[in-house]
C-alpha cells in the first residue's frame, strides 16, 4: 500500500481502527466501500474526512427515490437542444453541446484521483445497483448519442453509504467492501464530541453523555438519538449556558435528542421512576 | 490453499463467491492485513460479509477454523517474515493449520507476553459474545425448537375436541409470535419485487406536473403556429392501497420466517398509495390486532375497518387456515376474544362483502383438504378465497389475481 494512500482519520473525523482498516482496503483493491450505519453515526462524514485527509477533491452524488443510474452518467438535455433549434442558436447540430455528465461521469472525467460519495444508495429503486454493476467494475460508461467512451483516467475512491431501508441485489454487494459503523462506546464517543469542540467543560460532557447513554439505553425508546443528536444537544446546551446541575434534573433542549412525541413521554415516564 | 476455509463459511450458510474469494486473495496477496490473525479477521469479514446480520455465522465459523489458536493479535515478526517470503500459497497452507501455528507462536515466548495475549484474547472473547447476543436471538427463534413446539400446536387444534384444544391453545400462548419487524430478513428480495406488479397507475392525483407530456406538447407546437410550445403532465403514481392480515396463531411460528420475509418485502415498498397491517389469531372475528401478540384492547373493530377503508383496498391474509371447526362455526368460537354474535366464518363473509379483492397466501396450503375431514375449516376457507401456498411463486400468482380487473373473486 502506498503511503499516498493511506488514511489514518483526521482532526475531526475519529474512525474506529476497523473502518480505518476498512478504508484502507477498498482504496488497496480499488473497490467501493459500503457503508452501513445507524443514522447518525457519520457515515456521509467519512468521504469528506477521506477526502480531506488523502487531499483529494470530493464528489457527492445524492441519491434519492427518483434518481436513475443514468442520472449519475450523464444526462442528454434534449428539451434545451429542442428550444435552441427554434432560434438557430449555435452549435445545435453539436450533440455534445447538451450531454451533461453527472456526478459519476464528471469523477471519472477529473484528471485527478478524487474520492466520490454515493449517498444513501438505498434510497432509490430497487434496481438501481444492479444498472451500475459495469459501470463501478469498468469505471467507464459510453455515451450513445455522441459515441465517446468516457474512462476513468483515475480509478475514483468510491464511498456508499446505506441506511438499510432497501436489501441491495446480491450482484452488487459481491464487489463492495463492506463494513458496518457500530454505535461508538462512551470512549470513542467521548473523543469524537471533543473533536467537535474547541473549549468544552469536562463535566458538562461528562453529564450530557451519562444522560445521553441513558435515553439510548431506555428500552422503549423507538428513535434512538445518535452521535449527531449528542453533538447538537452539548452544541445547545453551551450556547444555553445551562447549568450542570439542571441539565439531568430538566432535560434542558430535549428536543434536540429525542424527536418523536411518543419517546418524549416514554422518557418522562421513566424518569418519573427514579 | 484457503478454500476449505471457503467451504465451511458456505456451510455456515454465508452465499460466499469466487469474486469475494478472489479479491480476499488479492488482499492477501497484497499484504493487507499484516501478518495479524486480527487483521485477517475484519479483512476477510468486510470483504465475505455484507450484512452485519452475518457477522454472527462469519464469527462461529471463524472460531471453528482457528479454535486453537490462542493469541489473536500479532504473530511474532519471524513468521511475519516468512508469511512475506514465502511463496503465498506455501504460507497461507500453513496459516489454515492452526495447531502448529499456536506452538510456533508460543515457543519462544516470555511469560509476560504470554499473559498479555491471553488477556487481549479474554477482552476480545468479552467483545465477541456481546455482538453474537443479538444474532443469536434469531436464531434461536428460529430453530428447532419452534418446529417442535408448532408439531404439537396443530396436532391439538385438529382433535378438535375440547380438552384437546386447551392443551393446544396452552402452547400457543407460551410461544407467541415475535414482533417481525425488529429482526432480520434473510432473503426477501424475491419477495419485493413480487410486490413491485402490484401497480395501479393513475395520472389524477396532486402532484407537481413534472412529466413531459408528449401530445400535449406537438398540439401546442401546432397550435402555436410550429413553434415550440412545451406542456407538462404528473407522473403516473401507484394507487394500490393494501390491507395486510397477517395469522399470529401458534401453529404460524414454523412459517415465522416466511412471513418475516413478506413483511419486510411490504414494510419497506414505498410504491403503495397505503399499506395497512393487522393480525389475527388463528381466524378473524370483530375485532384484528394491532401487533402479532394479539393483546387483548391492542385493536381495531372489524366494523372500524369496513367503515375507513375503501373497498377497493387490496387485501391479503396470511394464514395457515389451522383451526377447530368450532372456531370457525362457533357463535362464541373465538376463545380469546370477543365473537359480537358472529361465527368467524359470518365475519369472513363480511370481509368478502366489503372488500372486493382478498386473496388467502397459505404457507402450508393442502390440495386436496376437502376430501380430509380434519381439514373441514381450511377447505372451506378455500372454497370462500382465492387461497394460494405463500412462496414467491404463489404471491407472483396471487397478486396477478389482485391485478386483474376482471378476475372473480367469488370462486
Amino acid at each position: 500500500m502506498s503511503k499516498m494512500n493511506s488514511f489514518k482519520g483526521t482532526g475531526e473525523y475519529i474512525a474506529s481502527e476497523e473502518l480505518l482498516a476498512a478504508v484502507n482496503i477498498a482504496i488497496a483493491l480499488q473497490k467501493p466501500l459500503l457503508i452501513k450505519g445507524e443514522p447518525g453515526t457519520g457515515k456521509t462524514m467519512l468521504a469528506e474526512a477521506v477526502a480531506k485527509a488523502l487531499g483529494k477533491p470530493l464528489y457527492i452524488w445524492n441519491i434519492k427515490s427518483t434518481t436513475k443510474a443514468q442520472d449519475g452518467l450523464y444526462i442528454y438535455d434534449t428539451v434545451q437542444r429542442l428550444y435552441d433549434s427554434q432560434f438557430g442558436e449555435a452549435g445545435v447540430d453539436d450533440i455534445a453541446h447538451y450531454i451533461k455528465l453527472g456526478k459519476l461521469g464528471e469523477a471519472f472525467k477529473s484528471q485527478e484521483q478524487v474520492v466520490l460519495l454515493i449517498d444513501e444508495i438505498d434510497k432509490a429503486d430497487l434496481e438501481f445497483p444492479n444498472d451500475l454493476l459495469w459501470e463501478l467494475d469498468k469505471m467507464e460508461f459510453y455515451i450513445h448519442e455522441t459515441g465517446e467512451t468516457v474512462a476513468a483516467k483515475q480509478r475514483p475512491i468510491v464511498i456508499i453509504t446505506s441506511n438499510a431501508e432497501k436489501e441491495l441485489p446480491d450482484a452488487f454487494l459481491r464487489r463492495c467492501i463492506f463494513h458496518y459503523i457500530e454505535f461508538p462506546k462512551p470512549e470513542l464517543m467521548e473523543d469524537i464530541v471533543k473533536a467537535h469542540f474547541d473549549n468544552l467543560e469536562e463535566a458538562l460532557l461528562q453529564e450530557a453523555m451519562k444522560v445521553f447513554y441513558e435515553i439510548r439505553n431506555m428500552r422503549d425508546v423507538r428513535k434512538k438519538p445518535a452521535t449527531s443528536e449528542l453533538i447538537d444537544w452539548i452544541q445547545a446546551l453551551m450556547i444555553g449556558g445551562i447549568p450542570l446541575e439542571k441539565i439531568r434534573k430538566e432535560l434542558p433542549f430535549i428536543g434536540v435528542v429525542v424527536k418523536k412525541d411518543e419517546d418524549l413521554e416514554t422518557i418522562k415516564r421513566n424518569r418519573a421512576g427514579y | 490453499m484457503f478454500t476449505p476455509f471457503f467451504y465451511l463459511l458456505r456451510a455456515k450458510g454465508l452465499e460466499v463467491s469466487t469474486t469475494e474469494w478472489l479479491a480476499l486473495m488479492e488482499a492477501l496477496g497484497k499484504g493487507l492485513c499484516g501478518a495479524s490473525l486480527t487483521n485477517f479477521y475484519y479483512m476477510a469479514r468486510m470483504i465475505l460479509v455484507k450484512s452485519e446480520t452475518d457477522f454472527d455465522k462469519y464469527d462461529k465459523a471463524f472460531q471453528e477454523y482457528y479454535k486453537s489458536v490462542k493469541s489473536p493479535d500479532k504473530l511474532p515478526d519471524k513468521f511475519k517474515k516468512w508469511l512475506e517470503t514465502q511463496d503465498s500459497e506455501d504460507a497461507l497452507e500453513r496459516l489454515m493449520k492452526p495447531e502448529d501455528d499456536y506452538n510456533y507462536l508460543m515457543k519462544d515466548k516470555g511469560d509476560k507476553d504470554k499473559k498479555k495475549v491471553e488477556q487481549m484474547f479474554r477482552e476480545r472473547k468479552a467483545q465477541q459474545e456481546g455482538r453474537h447476543d443479538g444474532g443469536n436471538q434469531w436464531i434461536g427463534t428460529n430453530g428447532t425448537s419452534a418446529f417442535g413446539h408448532s408439531g404439537k400446536a396443530p396436532g391439538g387444534i385438529r382433535i378438535g375436541g375440547k380438552t384437546g384444544m386447551q392443551s393446544a391453545f396452552a402452547v400457543i400462548d407460551e410461544e407467541r409470535y415475535r414482533d417481525w419487524r425488529t429482526d432480520k430478513a434473510l432473503n426477501y428480495r424475491q419477495f419485493q419485487v413480487a410486490f413491485r406488479r402490484l401497480r395501479q397507475y393513475s395520472g389524477r392525483l396532486d402532484i407537481p406536473k413534472t412529466e413531459l407530456d408528449l401530445d400535449g406538447t406537438i398540439n401546442s407546437t401546432c397550435n402555436n403556429g410550429g413553434y415550440l410550445k412545451i406542456e407538462m403532465t404528473q407522473p403516473r403514481k401507484n394507487t394500490v392501497k393494501l390491507l395486510l392480515l397477517f395469522d399470529s396463531g401458534g401453529t404460524m411460528i414454523p412459517y415465522m420466517n416466511l412471513c418475516n420475509n413478506l413483511f419486510q418485502a411490504v414494510d419497506k415498498a414505498n410504491h403503495f398509495k397505503d399499506v395497512k397491517t393487522y393480525y389475527f389469531h388463528n381466524c378473524i372475528y370483530s375485532h384484528v390486532y394491532k401487533t402479532p401478540e394479539c393483546a387483548d384492547g391492542d385493536w381495531v373493530s372489524s366494523d372500524w375497518l369496513f367503515k375507513n377503508l375503501d373497498s377497493d383496498y387490496r387485501v391479503v391474509i396470511v394464514g395457515d387456515m389451522q383451526m377447530a371447526a368450532e372456531e370457525l362455526y362457533a357463535p362464541d368460537g373465538n376463545f380469546r376474544g370477543p365473537n359480537d354474535g358472529l361465527s368467524g366464518y359470518e365475519w369472513l363473509q363480511l370481509y368478502k362483502k366489503n372488500f372486493k379483492r382478498i386473496v388467502w397466501l397459505n404457507p402450508s396450503k393442502h390440495d386436496y383438504a376437502k376430501l380430509m375431514d380434519w381439514m373441514q375449516a381450511e377447505a372451506a376457507l378455500q372454497e370462500l378465497f382465492p387461497t394460494y401456498k405463500l412462496s414467491v411463486k404463489g404471491l407472483n400468482d396471487a397478486i396477478k389475481k389482485l391485478m386483474n380487473p376482471s378476475a372473480d373473486f367469488n370462486n
